[in-house]
């Protein structure tokens, strides 16, 4: 018989009291009702939950595991055809571990020994990188912060989540099963999802690949049960106790008296089958979010092309809006490198003229910058840094009253970015009036509001001001006098007083000059002055276009 | 008249007065800019700059006021709309806009700092992108070589995005075809600046109109 542990507490370790208390309001069920579903049919079980009532289970874990993840690691950003195996061991002894579907169709199956596996055509062999594992791992639990504030990483290739708060926020299970889906699929992952009221199921139920959604405790021995040992991932030692006894599957051990088991194998074991029944508490370790969001993204596959560039940083794109998303903040700075084969990197940055956290804005002024940039070879990786980020109160109010004119579908931000990022931080500009006699001085670039509508326009001067020209020079040009007269394109000719402008002795650029407006016989109409200092030379200062 | 003659005359009179369909001749239905000068909008179908469409400003030297004939609708449309300025020739002097009229804060200038960005290619990307975009009541370039199917693009752009476009062109493109709806040829005397109307969709009175720019 079962020692029967019923653990209450088994939830106080993660949550506190209020959280608790709302949580077992939310999702109930009858215990009589069916709780093991396929994927595809657990739509009139989601219905049924809200109406009826009961106290069962106050927790509900999702366990993603990434049955490639080693490989999606190392063939991220890269959208090819090729076959690729990861293998582990060295020469000889070699095994494959990982496979993609194109490997799988050429008929490599895990387990084979790489030269078997390389008979059956042309492989791109590839080998872990546990780093880079471990913090893409880390990413995937800040992606994963937008689901739920109880994550925990289950390494090395997957992630519990602790679901039962946010079924509401996301339409019950199916609808947070699709969300969870649609976005590992953007990131670049293959997921096998299965969801159980206790985390060792959970995980247990989805690295064994059985996609399903398990709502009560009653019914995980008979969901558990026909699984193989190996799925438990036990020590080597305990599973060949277990095997030598004639256990075969986890519904073998369930079957044995727990003492007799225990004294046998070790207590450590016993403790796993409670925790798997939830019949003892599982403590985790909760993920926290960090400060800032700093992603790289490897291409093995060495590329000077700025369109597999805009693949690549895409997904670490989808990283960081997931990141944003978790905290409900927005950025208006990215900073990306991009690191070349040769060892050294190069860095540019998009800036935004409104602060947001839009996936296809983003991405558009990545494609637009990365178009005009200037690579200076092989690009082997790259990364992306943001740190400028804040609460997104701006982007709400944003997304909510958006101001459009009739027809458009762009909004200024956006056409604002779009142009700095195609053509330069500096070459998009604004002008602006100085208050300065002298004419270099009387004006300036200035930045463009990203929101006219919050800065009032300044009307027109009203005091009498001489005539001033449209264009100015960026220069003045000096110029020659041919016979005794000034000549642009024919003799000038006078048209105005004289107008006199000294001043500016107290900056260091003191300007002391006569301006006249001249026109030649073509009907030109120019501003020109004479220096009152120095050679007395004529400059042509501006053009009355 | 046979009835049968009759008959077909009438559904070629129906299908003529599709909205589609645009006869030279007719005005498009929208309201002009008003150019602010009594003389040329008297001139121009629908009394004003036409709206929507590329408008084409030929000159042969500077300094005759190729840009002061546009300033009043500048001037204009900068109160609710943005203007976009494409890689002018020199800086647009701001104490010269102001006491026009012009609202700064609306104007928007891309102007690259060195000049080999500005290629033909560079500029009418731009222009097209400030065309196409909604809240950008003029736009203006100035732009030498250029083909016709490039400049057709322009236009359509124009249509999209409800934009007036105005291109500064020398004297010497007069002589190609052009897509724009309306083209202007500008000449200096020493006193007055003489319009010239190469091309006006919509009929034009008159061709030819003297101004005190």
């Amino acid at each position: 018989m079962f020692v029967t542990v019923t653990a209450n507490s088994r939830y106080d370790s993660l949550s506190g009291e209020g959280e608790k208390a709302m949580l077992n309001t939310q999702l109930k069920m009858t215990q009589t009702q069916q709780a093991l579903y396929a994927l595809d049919t657990y739509k009139p079980l989601a219905r049924g939950l809200r109406k009826n009532g009961c106290e069962e289970g106050n927790q509900l874990w999702l366990h993603v595991h990434l049955p490639q993840f080693s490989l999606d690691i190392l063939t991220c950003g890269n959208s090819n055809k090729e076959a690729c195996v990861l293998v582990e061991g060295q020469g000889t002894g070699s095994k494959i571990v990982q496979a993609n579907s194109h490997a799988a169709r050429l008929g490599v199956r895990l387990g084979m020994s790489l030269s078997a596996a390389k008979i059956l055509g042309n492989l791109t062999v590839l080998s872990r990188n546990e780093r880079a594992e471990s913090l893409t791992l880390e990413r995937l639990c800040a992606w994963a912060y937008q689901f739920t504030p109880i994550i925990s990483a289950t390494p090395p290739d997957g992630l519990l989540l602790e679901i039962k708060s946010s079924l509401k926020l996301f339409g019950g299970i199916e609808g947070l099963l699709t969300q969870v889906r649609r976005g590992l699929r953007d990131l670049g992952h293959k997921a096998v999802i299965a969801v159980a009221p206790t985390p060792a199921a959970a995980t247990v139920l989805a690295r064994a690949e059985r996609q399903c959604v398990i709502l009560s405790e009653q019914e995980l021995p008979k969901a558990l049960g026909p699984l193989p040992l190996e799925a438990l991932r036990l020590d080597p030692k305990q599973l060949a106790v277990l095997k030598s006894i004639g256990a075969r599957l986890i519904e073998d051990c369930l079957r044995l008296p727990r003492g007799g088991l225990g004294r046998r194998t070790a207590p450590k074991l016993i403790e796993n089958f409670s925790q798997l029944l939830g019949q003892s508490p599982d403590p985790r370790q909760r993920f926290s979010l960090p400060k800032l969001f700093q992603s790289q993204i490897e291409i093995p596959w060495e590329t000077s092309n700025a369109q597999s560039l805009g693949i690549a940083g895409g997904r670490l794109l989808h990283e960081l809006t997931g990141y944003l998303r978790s905290c409900s903040a927005v950025t208006r700075r990215l900073r990306w490198s991009l690191n070349y084969t040769a060892g050294h990197s190069s860095h540019f940055q998009l800036e935004l003229a409104q602060p947001s956290r839009d996936y296809d804005h983003f991405a558009l002024l990545l494609r637009e910058r990365l178009s005009r940039i200037q690579l200076e070879g092989k690009v082997k990786g790259m990364a992306l840094y943001v740190d400028d980020v804040s609460p997104d109160q701006v982007v709400a109010e944003r997304d909510l009253f958006k101001q459009r004119s009739v027809g458009g579908n762009e909004d200024w931000p956006s056409f604002l970015d779009r142009l700095r990022a195609r053509l330069g931080e500096q070459v998009v500009k604004g002008l602006q009036q100085v208050a300065d006699h002298r004419p270099e001085c009387a004006w300036r670039w200035s930045d463009i509001p990203s929101n006219p509508n919050t800065s009032t326009p300044t009307t027109g001067s009203p005091a009498k001001v001489p005539a001033r020209p449209l264009w100015l020079m960026r220069h003045p040009i000096r110029l020659h006098k041919e016979k005794g007269h000034l000549d642009i394109n024919g003799p000038l000719r006078f048209v105005s007083e004289r107008e006199r402008i000294e001043t500016g002795w107290w900056d260091g650029e003191p300007v002391r000059r006569d301006y006249f407006v001249a026109t030649n016989p073509c009907g030109e109409r120019l501003w020109i002055y004479r220096e009152l200092a120095g050679g007395k030379d004529w400059y042509l200062h501006g053009i009355f276009e | 008249m046979s009835p049968v003659q009759n008959k077909s005359h009438e559904s070629l009179e129906a299908l003529l007065r599709h909205e589609k369909i645009w006869r030279a001749g007719e005005a498009s239905l929208l309201a002009g800019i008003p150019t602010h000068f009594p003389v040329l909008d008297s001139l121009l179908p629908n009394h004003g700059w036409p709206q929507a469409s590329l408008i084409e400003i030929l000159t042969a030297q500077e300094g005759i006021g190729a840009l002061r004939l546009m300033l009043p609708a500048i001037a204009q449309l900068t109160q609710t709309q943005w203007a976009i300025w494409v890689c002018p020739p020199h800086v647009p002097y701001a104490p010269a806009l102001q006491a026009a009229g012009v609202v700064l804060e609306r104007l928007l200038i891309v102007e690259p700092d060195t000049s080999e960005q500005m290629d033909l290619n560079y500029v009418l990307w731009v222009f097209e992108q400030a065309l196409r975009f909604v809240d950008c009541g003029i736009a203006m370039a100035w732009i030498g070589t250029a083909q016709y199917d490039r400049l057709r693009r322009l236009q359509l752009a124009c249509e999209q995005g409800q934009t007036c476009g105005v291109m500064f062109r020398p004297e010497s493109f007069a002589i190609q075809p052009s897509p724009a709806v309306l083209r202007l040829s500008l000449t200096g005397n020493a006193d007055s600046t003489s319009i010239r109307i190469l091309k006006s969709q919509g009929g034009v009175r008159n061709r030819n109109c003297q101004l005190a720019l």
